[in-house]
């Protein structure tokens, strides 16, 4: 059976991989994700994306926290 | 979207307080701008100084420790090895791998090898991990910079670090505390060097997206000793007040630093009327300097066991390494019994 593609969103710091079917805004894979985004940076390799950025089936992108503690 | 500075190419970062959006060449100018406005409002550095940097690994350090030597300042890094476990060896590695790009080698201060390693320090004596992180910090960022002969103290508290430590400190009316917040503590009789916080204009975001973009590789995983901190709870806080109510953080914190407000200038000098902060007493640097709870009238004393400025008789950092030997002992006095 095939499979298509989708879009996968990775959370490094929470050791999460979601796959959500594109396009979709930045912003509503951060809600999607459950992440509230002046939280996090949003990166796709070298790229910083910003939350009205489009996402394709197929990419990946990489949600980082910026909040540190302590 | 695009970049609200140039009009040309594509914005790569939203920033909502100032109404604006960047490409990352105009943000770098945009932010190297806020830091050295920063710098300059409230005279942190100047060209002569000698600039010892606190770096942890982490953003902020880097960043700051970054537009610090491209604004041309004399600098060197202090990295200090909590002891934890996996975590301070791959905070290190960042360290020493983004200093090698710049052509310098950091101070580096092991507490293992200083009979204090953090975890273990924590189980000895009972106290929250971040008060003892922050005792010991501020010991060794004051020795090593008064043994190496820098002229101050830098380290990278941003303005998400500042406006949940004065969210705190107003929520528990910590008037002691308030009085002495701000991102200059000037330097003090018996050897304390100025120390000041050069990012207090940025927010987290924009040090995270400074530091993605110049392609520093800093640390993303939180120190695990970290987890409960109550700061977190003051910073999520804020975080939604600045999501519906963009600016907030900024007004808040420049409001507070505004020398007219009585709240910093602690409950004797409200009383006996104005003082501005660049007048406030050594005494301030030099509590702020010792932690929490700790300070008091006429001149600072010097530490019997050490030498480092202090109020009583031994320093804290001295008589929490004592508590710590003290436990270490009776531990290994159970387990041979």
């Amino acid at each position: 059976m095939y499979n298509a593609p989708m879009i996968t969103v990775r959370l490094p710091q929470r050791k999460k991989e979601l796959e959500i079917p594109g396009p979709r805004r930045v912003m509503d894979l951060l809600a999607d994700a459950g992440v509230r985004p002046t939280t996090v940076i949003v990166t796709r390799g070298k790229k910083l994306l910003t939350k009205d950025h489009r996402v394709e089936d197929g990419e990946t992108i990489d949600v980082i926290s910026v909040v540190s503690g302590g | 979207m695009k970049c609200k500075r140039c009009r040309r190419a594509e914005a790569a970062v939203e920033l909502p307080s100032h109404h604006s959006a960047f490409c990352p060449d105009c943000f770098f100018v945009f932010f190297r701008r806020q830091v050295t406005e920063g710098i300059r409002k409230l005279r942190l550095l100047a060209p002569e100084d000698r600039v010892l940097v606190c770096v942890s690994g982490g953003k902020d350090s880097l960043v700051l420790w970054d537009v610090l030597i491209d604004e041309g300042y004399e600098t060197e890094g202090l990295y200090i090895d909590l002891g934890i476990d996996g975590y301070s060896d791959r905070s290190k590695e960042k360290v020493l791998a983004y200093a090698a790009s710049r052509g310098k080698t950091p101070i580096v201060v092991e507490l293992a090898k200083e009979g204090i390693p953090i975890p273990e320090a924590a189980r000895c004596v009972r106290m929250q991990e971040c008060s003892i992180c922050g005792t010991v910090k501020r010991y060794f960022f004051n020795r090593v910079a008064a043994e190496g002969k820098f002229t101050v103290v830098a380290t990278g508290h941003n303005l998400d670090d500042e406006t949940a430590r004065l969210l705190g400190n107003l929520l528990h009316w910590q008037r002691d505390h308030l009085a002495r917040q701000h991102p200059l503590l000037p330097e003090a009789d018996g050897g304390l060097v100025r120390k000041v916080k050069p990012l207090w204009r940025v927010s987290e975001i924009e040090t995270a997206a400074y530091g993605f973009l110049k392609g520093i590789d800093y640390v993303t995983e939180e120190c695990p000793m970290s987890e409960d901190a109550t700061s977190l709870v003051y910073k999520e806080a804020l975080s939604r007040i600045e999501d519906r109510m963009p600016g907030t953080r900024i007004v808040f914190y420049q409001g507070f630093l505004d020398p007219s407000n009585p709240l910093r200038k602690g409950p004797e000098a409200a009383a006996d009327g104005n003082m501005a902060r660049e007048d406030a007493p050594a005494a301030d640097a030099l509590r702020a300097a010792e932690g929490d709870g700790e300070g008091g009238a006429g001149p600072p004393q010097v530490c019997v066991e050490c030498g480092a400025p202090t109020y009583t008789e031994t320093c804290s950092f001295c008589r929490l390494k004592e508590r710590v030997r003290k436990a270490r002992s009776l531990r290994v006095a159970r387990v041979s019994r």
